[in-house]
């Protein structure tokens, strides 16, 4: 069976090169990455003692970000689909082998994976699901502060409903320090440089390409 | 530590005003653990890649 990253992915190999993201995904990617570190600047630094008007600057990037995620979800409803990104079956026996190869040190008996490792896809929906938190309850917050298009109103929800929307958005954005943390320590490892110029510059080299991945899971054009 | 800051309204009752922000520290530093952790792991435990 044939991964389904290889029907979705619209990846394309040109002189040695094997593109790995589209521009519009790098830009969507690093808009993102803006927005978070902007959002989450705002809304430690003031309670760790740098103050400043923060609260300007964090609804107005996180309008920016609620629009790069109704970007990124039609961008993948209408032209990627969920292929490239689902775990199936093969990830959960992938991720199997992992763990057997870690307890018997034997790195050689683990399979290369299609476009993206479990990993991989373990921290995007990871992402997804603590990004979708924050803009979800940021968005509702929205309603709380007054903007140039509309008046606040406090009292749509009970102060009962507002605190759980408050904790959900403090849950979110303290689960951000560790995932940023780790996001970042990753792209930097000697061996993930590849992933990390693919989103700087779109590309992996041919040779990176048959020494990571699978050519049946992750299947490129010529 | 706290997990929750909480406030009262008008009538006493305890009312939820989000998580505290003592645990920005818990956050970090699980964050450095793993790092750490994930580092000496490669460094020192983990086996050369084929």
């Amino acid at each position: 069976m044939t991964d389904p990253t290889a029907a979705s992915s619209g990846t394309s190999s040109v002189g040695g090169r094997v593109t790995r993201h589209a521009a519009v995904d790098r830009a969507f990617h690093w808009v993102t990455a803006a927005c978070v570190l902007t959002l989450m600047a705002t809304a430690f630094l003031p309670i760790l003692g740098l103050t400043f008007d923060w609260i300007g600057i964090h609804w107005i990037t996180g309008l920016v970000l609620i629009a790069a995620v109704l970007f990124h979800l039609l961008r993948v409803l209408l032209k990627q689909g969920f292929g490239a990104m689902w775990i199936g079956g093969r990830d959960f026996g992938d991720a199997a082998a992992i763990v057997k190869a870690t307890l018997q040190r034997d790195a050689g008996s683990v399979r290369k994976p299609g476009k993206y490792s479990f990993a991989q896809k373990l921290i995007h929906h990871a992402f997804a699901l603590v990004v979708l938190t924050g803009v979800g309850t940021g968005g509702a917050m929205l309603v709380r502060i007054d903007t140039p298009w509309w008046k606040r109103n406090p009292y749509l929800l009970s102060d009962a409903t507002w605190g759980v929307v408050y904790v959900l958005h403090g849950l979110a954005a303290l689960t951000l320090i560790t995932m940023v943390m780790l996001h970042i320590y990753f792209a930097l490892r000697p061996e993930k440089l590849l992933f990390t110029r693919a989103m700087l510059r779109g590309w992996i080299t041919r040779a990176e390409y048959s020494e990571h991945h699978d050519p049946q899971r992750w299947q490129v054009e010529r | 530590m706290e997990l929750f800051r909480v406030s009262r309204d008008v009538y006493g009752r305890e009312v939820l005003q989000g998580m505290s922000w003592d645990l920005i520290w818990v956050f970090f530093a699980v964050g450095c653990a793993l790092i750490v952790g994930h580092a000496l792991y490669r460094l020192l435990l983990a086996p050369k890649r084929r």
